[in-house]
């Protein structure tokens, strides 16, 4: 049975009400040397919610989603136009303090990378950065870290042994771990379960699922099963645009553009 | 406190630490590169201030005398730097082949046990001081040489024939070819190793391919494998070269140590390293240690130019990667 | 297409000719350094006792050791090593983290390039010119300076390497936690770099334990036991070059077993590093 209409629309944002909304998207260009990557993007991100980020390969999710950490300031010759605002105050302010953005937007990336230490010490490196803990307060931190990735009961006998000794989904929670004990208020993820086996990819999904309580979440993901389930908003990019935007449920089963449905029916991809 | 408890507790945040540090470490970093920049620049300008004086006096001159003779202060750098380029490229031409031998047997021709060994073997053997190379030399190469090399060959050579003006001197197994063939084995496991690795980059698939279309081991070797490193080849080549020509140890001890031009093969010569080597200590005077410095001086713009045409073509080979 | 049998034939004697030529001359490699090796050996393990550890040396005709040299050797190497790694480990560092594609990168690249393959001879001459000449005297310090100016540009070469293999992604979440660059290099990239650092400074060691040329007019030589760094220093490969070509029987002897002490050494530290790179490689 086809649920789904075909429509005019070329693009198609779904708006969310002001309070809800954790960091707006206006009207973003990037550009990698001369070439436009991303064009005009203007979405809301939902306060504690899961936002997902699809599209074919190329399409730009990855490069909207390094915007929101700046993470593209480590390359000359990336550069990005327009505003992104986290609570009223624009991200991509030359003002803005990049250390102190990062320490409220975390990010994992699709490749796990575990520093060269301890499990105990990985989660804790974020943290020494910006707080002087006591150890009983640190070992609290890292342990609800640990908690919320759910790897706590896997390791909590091994704290002192080396990140690089886990299993790659391990790996890749503690990962999370690390991002989440600094306590930002928006974590980005990276195709975090692409390099994972269909078991630690589960748990990782579940994982953030519970996450959401906490943060704000912005996902890209390849795979359209995931975005459907764990997300609560899609965005659909294609060649640099943000083509539909709006909640999970009416992307995935009412697309109101035609290349959204097409790409989710697998026309393309 | 539990972790809940305080993962429901606001987290007071301070400024993280180090913009400052951050910017005195590459302050630090940039200081230690440039530092390298400073040294070398440093080597150059201080050899030329401590050779000036022997410029100034003997004028172009000192490229051209073959005299150098302490007494009457007279330095002519003829004879030194001859005896560096003859030695040098005649342990290129010996070491090369062999070199070449060594690295086409490792990566294609030897059977896969004996492999690691021989490799490891080679590799091992480029770290010998040279001393140990110049010993070897002058106690044992010296004597079996002048024995069974030398001699026999003077005495074959007719009056008045080339091979005779080609092996005048005096047999004691010391001389300008003695000093070229330990030279050679001295940078043969160097050059042997680098070679090797280079034939290591090609793909397996160009080598297969080759193979694949019937092609002898010979056919691979030299005209696929070789050609695909050709720049990297003689990148490392002229990396060897550079090498001997710097070489001080393992020639001092079995060169024989006199100024001017050698005639023959087996006549003793002497090159700027050794020459530097055996009288800086011992210099007369101030002309005398100028004329030295000023050697040093030669010997580095021959290295540099040879070292920076290796850089260009090695750098060229990687970029091909 | 049909193919002449003369032309398979000779392409057939040919490979075997090259074939015999590769085999023959790697024999002939292999006999020439094992000789070397084997002279060594028994040249050097004759004048070996314990001796050659605990006394100085000697004056012609009389006992002695090599004791003097070898721990003034030891401690200059060990300054040597101490100076360069933290010129060295910085510089690579600079050059991988810092430089990125600039030009100024490309010309201290080359000039490392340079000083590595330079002449140590020329090293020896520079730091007497800095070093000697203006205090009017050898000193130990001048020649651990010699010694550290050749260790400088092999730790400079493996840091870079060993850094650049880091994968891009460990930068970025070092920088994806709002931790400052220094930061990031001193506690994530150094620490897994570590033991392609730690090989790199093996390697640097057993270049410089043999190095002779450029003691030569810095440290010079001294005769007796001396722990001043201040003064001339005696050092083994500066024995060995007077001994050898000395015409004392006991003087020779005495520098066969030094020559046998540095290769051992030298091949002993470049072994331990070769060992320590598999172990990594593996890990």
């Amino acid at each position: 049975m086809n649920t789904m209409t075909a429509t005019d629309f070329e693009t198609s944002i779904t708006p969310i009400p002001a309070e809800l909304t954790k960091v707006e998207v206006k009207n973003l260009n990037f550009f990698y040397g001369k070439s436009i990557a991303l064009k005009s993007i203007s979405a809301p991100i939902a306060r504690n919610q899961v936002t997902a980020l699809i599209g074919p390969s190329g399409c730009g999710k990855s490069t909207l989603l390094r915007t929101l950490n700046r993470m593209y300031a480590l390359y000359p010759g990336q550069r990005a136009e327009g505003e992104i605002l986290m609570d009223g105050e624009n991200i991509l302010s030359p003002r803005m303090d990049l250390a102190r953005l990062r320490s409220r937007i975390g990010m994992v990336f699709q490749k796990p990378t575990p520093f060269p230490m301890s499990i105990y010490d990985n989660v804790a490196f974020g943290v020494r950065l910006y707080e002087k803990l006591s150890k009983a307060d640190m070992d609290a931190r890292v342990e609800d870290a640990l908690r919320r990735s759910a790897l706590w009961d896997e390791v909590k006998d091994k704290l002192k042994e080396s990140g690089l000794g886990l299993s790659g989904g391990q790996q890749q929670r503690l990962c999370v771990a690390r991002g989440v004990a600094v306590r930002p208020e928006v974590l980005l993820l990276d195709e975090p379960t692409s390099a994972l086996d269909p078991i630690s990819s589960a748990r990782l999904e579940e994982t953030v699922s519970q996450l959401k309580v906490d943060h704000t979440i912005v996902i890209v993901t390849h795979n359209l099963g995931q975005a459907a389930r764990i997300s609560d908003y899609t965005g659909f990019m294609y060649l640099g645009e943000l083509v539909e935007f709006g909640p999970t449920d009416q992307v995935f089963t009412r697309p109101s553009t035609r290349r959204t449905s097409d790409y989710i029916t697998g026309r393309f991809g | 406190m539990t972790a809940a408890d305080l993962a429901s507790a606001p987290t007071r945040r301070t400024r993280p630490r180090g913009a400052l540090v951050a910017q005195v470490f590459e302050g630090l970093c940039f200081s230690a590169a440039t530092a390298l920049l400073v040294a070398l620049g440093g080597l150059l300008v201080s050899l030329f201030i401590g050779g000036l004086p022997a410029f100034q006096k003997a004028g172009f001159g000192f490229f051209t005398t073959a005299t150098w003779n302490p007494v009457t202060e007279v330095y002519g750098a003829a004879g030194p730097v001859v005896g560096t380029v003859i030695t040098s490229v005649l342990a290129l031409a010996l070491a090369l082949p062999v070199a070449g031998g060594v690295a086409f047997f490792l990566t294609e021709l030897c059977p896969a046990p004996l492999r690691r060994p021989i490799g490891t073997a080679v590799e091992l053997l480029a770290g010998i001081p040279s001393i140990v190379y110049g010993m070897w030399g002058l106690f044992v190469f010296a004597p079996i040489f002048s024995k069974y090399v030398q001699m026999p060959l003077m005495m074959k050579a007719e009056p008045g024939s080339l091979l005779e003006k080609l092996t005048s001197g005096v047999p004691n197994g010391s001389g300008i070819l003695s000093a070229s063939i330990i030279l050679a084995i001295m940078i043969l496991p160097f050059m042997a190793a680098t070679l090797r690795e280079l034939l290591l980059t090609v793909p397996a698939a160009v080598r297969e391919s080759a193979y694949g279309l019937g092609a002898t081991t010979a056919e691979v070797v030299l005209k696929v494998t070789l050609p695909y490193v050709r720049a990297g080849a003689i990148g490392a080549v002229m990396l060897g070269l550079g090498r001997a020509l710097g070489e001080t140890m393992a020639v001092t001890f079995i060169i024989g140590n006199s100024h001017g031009f050698p005639a023959s093969v087996f006549d003793s010569g002497s090159t700027i390293a050794s020459t530097i080597a055996n009288e800086f200590t011992e210099a007369t005077s101030p002309h005398h240690t100028a004329a030295l410095v000023a050697l040093g001086l030669v010997l580095f713009v021959i290295t540099f130019i040879v070292l920076a045409l290796a850089r260009l073509l090695l750098g060229r080979a990687e970029q091909r990667l | 297409m049909s193919v002449s049998a003369a032309r398979i034939a000779r392409r057939r004697v040919g490979n075997i000719v090259f074939s015999g030529f590769c085999i023959a001359v790697t024999a002939v490699a292999l006999i020439a350094l094992a000789a070397i090796l084997w002279s060594l050996l028994s040249q050097g393990v004759g004048g070996l006792n314990l001796d050659v550890f605990v006394k100085s040396t000697p004056a012609p005709g009389s006992k002695g050791g090599l004791a003097n040299a070898i721990v003034g050797s030891i401690i200059m190497c060990a300054l040597a090593m101490a100076i360069a790694c933290v010129v060295g480990v910085l510089a690579g560092t600079w050059l991988a983290e810092y430089a990125g594609k600039s030009r100024y990168g490309s010309v201290v690249r080359f000039i490392n390039d340079v000083l590595l393959s330079a002449p140590s001879i020329l090293v020896g001459l520079f730091v007497y010119e800095l070093l000697v000449a203006p205090f009017r005297g050898f000193s130990g310090f001048a020649g651990a300076v010699a010694l550290a100016l050749l260790a400088i540009p092999v730790i400079t070469r493996t840091t870079e390497d060993v850094l650049s293999l880091q994968p891009a992604t460990l930068r970025e979440a070092g920088v994806a936690l709002g931790a400052p660059v220094s930061f990031i290099i001193r506690k994530v990239l150094w620490r897994a770099a570590r033991s392609g650092m730690l090989t790199g400074g093996l390697l640097a060691f057993a270049r410089i334990s043999g190095e002779t040329a450029p003691l030569l007019f810095t440290a010079l030589n001294n005769q007796f036991f001396s722990l001043n760094l201040a003064h001339p220093t005696a050092n083994l490969p500066a024995v060995i070059f007077q001994y050898a070509l000395s015409a004392y029987d006991d003087w020779r002897r005495l520098a066969w077993a030094g020559a046998l002490l540095i290769a051992a050494a030298v091949l002993g530290v470049t072994v331990l590093a070769r060992t320590l790179a598999k172990e990594q490689r593996r890990s």
